[in-house]
């Protein structure tokens, strides 16, 4: 702790999540996510968005969950064991959960480890980034919140 | 004097003595005579100026005072209420609301002065003044009256002529004057930006001074000292000095707008037999427009209880209490019911395994114990729809004047209880529907008379509790809906072909109008017809979860019937399985459930109904309408959940029921949309989430 507070008087860091989505490792703002739970039963809710699997019981609340993986246009989902529902908490739209395949690890990178995404491609899941974080000789996609609870039509 | 947290129960105050204000006015233009109503009105006014002062709103203490003022003459019997007076009072009142609207939003009364509102109340007082002597004292003397008339001119500024002296005063200016010496009343205005008024009064008293005695203040000295006085202040001064230099030396101090002043000279003991007790009379009510101290509480507090005697027994005993912490208590309620329907569910599938007879028991208390605490807490939530209905005879007989329709609003049922949040939120729609009924549905007066019809158009506004529900019904002896022209116009906008058309049921052709941007209004008035219409009166009340009717008969009149529920949070439901996913529909849409042999279905245009004891009802199998697979082969019997609304049933065909079941309702969130099938969801006894479905899109 003593050194996570000289380290945050020489610059600035923030702490990721670190998950893992198909391939890929992608890190989540620790600042948006509420908690994380196990896979639970998910209610099919009919006519919502195709990304939309359904919603959980989370201690007595409802929350929707959101496959992140079918809003990319990766494959969908498969559940394992060490499938994870993300509980984002976000301001004015309240909870929402995102599975994600495993949750690996948590991050700190500084402001300057972290590059902006320069890589445009025309894959669907490049939207979804706003930078690439260097931890060590790793590299991780850091996932934009905003893009992933916009609406997207052709999703 | 820091305010702020005074600022929630002045507003909430504040606007039940505005309500209190607009209906006694109402009361008063139909009863001018009643004094209980005037007694009200002036104690209400008299409040409402006190919090603002309190709380430092200067301009709203302004208006209310020159309100009071001019209750306060009507209450003497001084001026007579009329309908001139009653619209100005009714502007008073609008402007007070925008006070406090400001106050609301910004917690600031904004800087709105309303003079002319201000100047319209001043000059009643004054035309009162100036009038009431010559009636009710002519043997008052000459140079009374003059003096009267005077001050009425210069639109009431000379307080010193309204001063009324006790004993003790009139002795010692009777004294002064037979010394020989001028008895001068004189008035000063000070500027409106004076910061230190008291200071000025007192370099005033200190300038004059050198040139008299001071015999009477007007407020008293101690409440000028205190600064307990508006923007003037009156005396009394004995002097042998002429009263121009009096002036001078109080215009010399800075700050004074202006000094009125002039010779005294009915004090005269020959008179004062006669004059000084028609002064008395006439006079109180004037001597009271200064925040004056004694004889005013004094009046006041001989009124208050005789008030109450004759008044409206006093109110219920009430204590405010914050929405969220009842929202809270509300939600805990919920999880104490879900954790109810959890053992509920084990109690039902392990019971063979423990003791169930007690167990049973218990969990039979449990529930009434919840059921009971459930309602009370809902009864918490509950309101009068009072608070938003009341404001309605006021709009109606504005609407009245502008419309120039003479039409009357007659309303029951003020006392039905509704959820605070369904309260808040029908306002509007019930607003327009009543506006509608004054604009569309009234005719004109003399169309009435030719139809025979009583020449006061009646609007009438009735609620009542049915079941589960709680029903307003608005509508109108007037026109009734031209379903022809209806027609015309839906098949113009291209809202429908006119082969539909012929199709069409009279009531499908009603239910045009609701149809987003569909108006009728022929001409757009400010009243209504801005094209914005009954489709967001019928989209606000279905947010509420309710619904709205119409019937109407041409020539005879419209009624909507509003339809909302009691309560938002929790309500009885039927669950029913459809294959492996369970759903809720609430029992208060459901009419009957019923077991139809396959072969009893029909077909009509290629849809499937039943016909059942004399309806024919069509069938939705909810399996389709929920993107599931359809099974391979129909069983031989369908159950079938008979849904209604209003008049229309459908039946839901579905797997299998489970049985009805305390639910609360959850919101589904923001994210998941374009669901109007689903109205929410909620957790059942086992965790399991189970969906509710809104029947009503389905018909």
């Amino acid at each position: 702790m003593t050194e996570y507070i000289t380290d945050s008087t020489e610059k600035e860091t923030k702490q990721y999540i670190v998950v893992q989505i198909g391939s890929e490792k992608y890190g989540i703002d620790i600042g948006y996510i509420d908690t994380i739970v196990r896979m639970s039963k998910i209610t099919r809710v009919p006519k919502a968005q195709v990304y939309f699997p359904g919603i959980i019981n989370l201690r007595g609340e409802v929350v929707p969950v959101m496959s992140i993986r079918t809003k990319m246009g990766l494959e969908s989902d498969v559940y394992t064991n060490a499938t994870r529902i993300i509980i984002l908490k976000i301001e004015d739209r309240g909870m929402l959960g995102v599975i994600v395949d495993a949750v690996c690890e948590v991050v700190t990178l500084a402001t300057d480890e972290v590059e902006p995404n320069n890589v445009h491609s025309n894959h669907t899941k490049d939207n979804f980034i706003n930078g690439i974080g260097k931890n060590g000789d790793q590299l991780i996609s850091l996932l934009e919140i905003n893009a992933i609870i916009e609406e997207k039509d052709n999703a | 004097m820091d305010v702020s947290q005074y600022l929630e129960i002045f507003i909430d105050e504040s606007a039940e003595h505005i309500q209190t204000l607009s209906d006694c006015i109402m009361t008063l233009e139909s009863e001018p005579d009643n004094k209980d109503t005037i007694n009200e009105v002036f104690r209400a006014a008299h409040s409402l100026k006190g919090m603002a002062g309190t709380m430092g709103f200067k301009r709203m203490q302004h208006l209310t005072h020159d309100m009071e003022n001019v209750f306060q003459e009507v209450r003497s019997d001084k001026i007579a209420v009329d309908s001139e007076m009653i619209d100005l009072l009714f502007k008073c009142l609008d402007a007070i609301d925008a006070y406090l609207s400001n106050i609301k939003a910004t917690s600031d009364e904004g800087t709105e002065d309303n003079e002319l509102i201000i100047k319209a109340l001043n000059d009643f007082i004054a035309k009162a003044n100036g009038e009431q002597p010559a009636e009710s004292a002519p043997v008052a003397e000459a140079s009374a009256e003059t003096a009267e008339a005077e001050a009425s001119e210069n639109g009431d500024n000379r307080k010193y002529l309204q001063i009324e002296m006790n004993d003790h005063e009139r002795k010692t200016v009777l004294a002064a004057r037979e010394s020989g010496q001028h008895i001068y009343g004189m008035t000063i205005l000070i500027q409106k930006e004076c910061l230190l008024k008291a200071a000025r009064a007192f370099l005033v008293f200190r300038a004059v001074e050198e040139f008299g005695q001071i015999l009477v203040y007007r407020p008293s000295s101690q409440d000028i000292e205190d600064e307990k006085f508006e923007l003037d202040f009156s005396f009394y001064i004995a002097s042998s000095e002429a009263l121009d230099k009096i002036q001078t030396a109080a215009k010399n101090v800075s700050e004074i707008e202006d000094v009125l002043g002039e010779e005294l000279t009915d004090f005269g003991a020959s008179t004062e037999a006669e004059e000084e007790p028609v002064k008395e009379e006439t006079k109180p009510v004037v001597a009271d427009v200064k925040p004056e101290a004694a004889p005013k509480t004094a009046e006041q507090k001989a009124q208050a209880p005789v008030k109450k005697a004759a008044g409206k027994p006093a109110t219920n005993r009430t204590v405010r209490v914050d929405i969220e912490k009842l929202d809270e208590l509300m939600n805990q309620v919920s999880e104490l019911i879900i954790a109810k329907n959890s053992l509920t569910s084990i109690s039902a599938t392990d019971g063979g395994s423990f003791n169930s007879q007690t167990f049973h028991e218990q969990i039979e208390y449990l529930e009434r114990i919840t059921t009971n605490l459930h309602e009370s807490v809902m009864k918490t939530r509950m309101v009068p729809i009072e608070s938003v209905v009341n404001k309605f005879p006021r709009m109606i007989r504005d609407l009245s004047r502008t419309l120039n329709k003479k039409m009357e609003l007659v309303m029951t049922g003020e006392d039905t209880e509704l959820d605070r949040t369904v309260v808040d939120q029908i306002g509007d729609p019930l607003q327009h529907l009543l506006r509608n009924s004054a604009d569309h549905g009234l005719e004109d007066t003399a169309l009435r008379a030719e139809r025979g019809k009583s020449e006061t158009g009646h609007i009438f506004l009735n609620a009542y509790q049915e079941g589960n529900n709680v029903i307003i019904q608005v509508g109108d002896d007037g026109n009734g809906i031209d379903t022809d022209a209806v027609k015309q116009k839906a098949i113009e906008r291209g809202i429908i072909t006119a082969e539909q058309a012929e199709g069409m049921t009279q009531k499908e052709i009603v239910n045009l109008l609701f149809l987003p941007s569909f108006s009728m209004a022929k001409k757009i008035t400010d009243i209504s017809g801005r094209g914005v219409g009954l489709d967001v009166v019928k989209s606000g009340i279905e947010q509420l979860g309710g619904d709205v009717e119409v019937r109407t008969k041409l020539g005879e009149g419209t009624t909507f019937t509003v339809r909302l529920p009691l309560t938002l949070a929790i309500i009885q439901a039927l669950m029913v399985e459809v294959r492996d996913e369970k759903y809720a529909i609430s029992l208060s849409s459901i009419s009957n459930i019923e077991s139809i042999p396959v072969t009893d279905i029909k077909y009509v245009q290629a849809k499937e109904v039943i016909h059942l004891r004399g309806s024919v009802i069509p069938l939705v199998r909810l399996d389709q309408v929920l993107d599931m697979e359809p099974m391979e082969k129909d069983p031989e019997n369908l159950t079938v959940v008979i849904v209604k609304r209003g008049d229309s049933q459908i039946g839901l065909v579905v797997d299998n029921l489970i049985g009805q079941q305390e639910i609360v309702i959850k919101s589904l969130g923001k994210y998941i949309n374009g669901n109007k099938l689903i109205s929410g969801a909620t957790i059942l006894g086992d965790g399991e989430v189970a969906l509710i479905l809104d029947t009503n899109t389905l018909m």
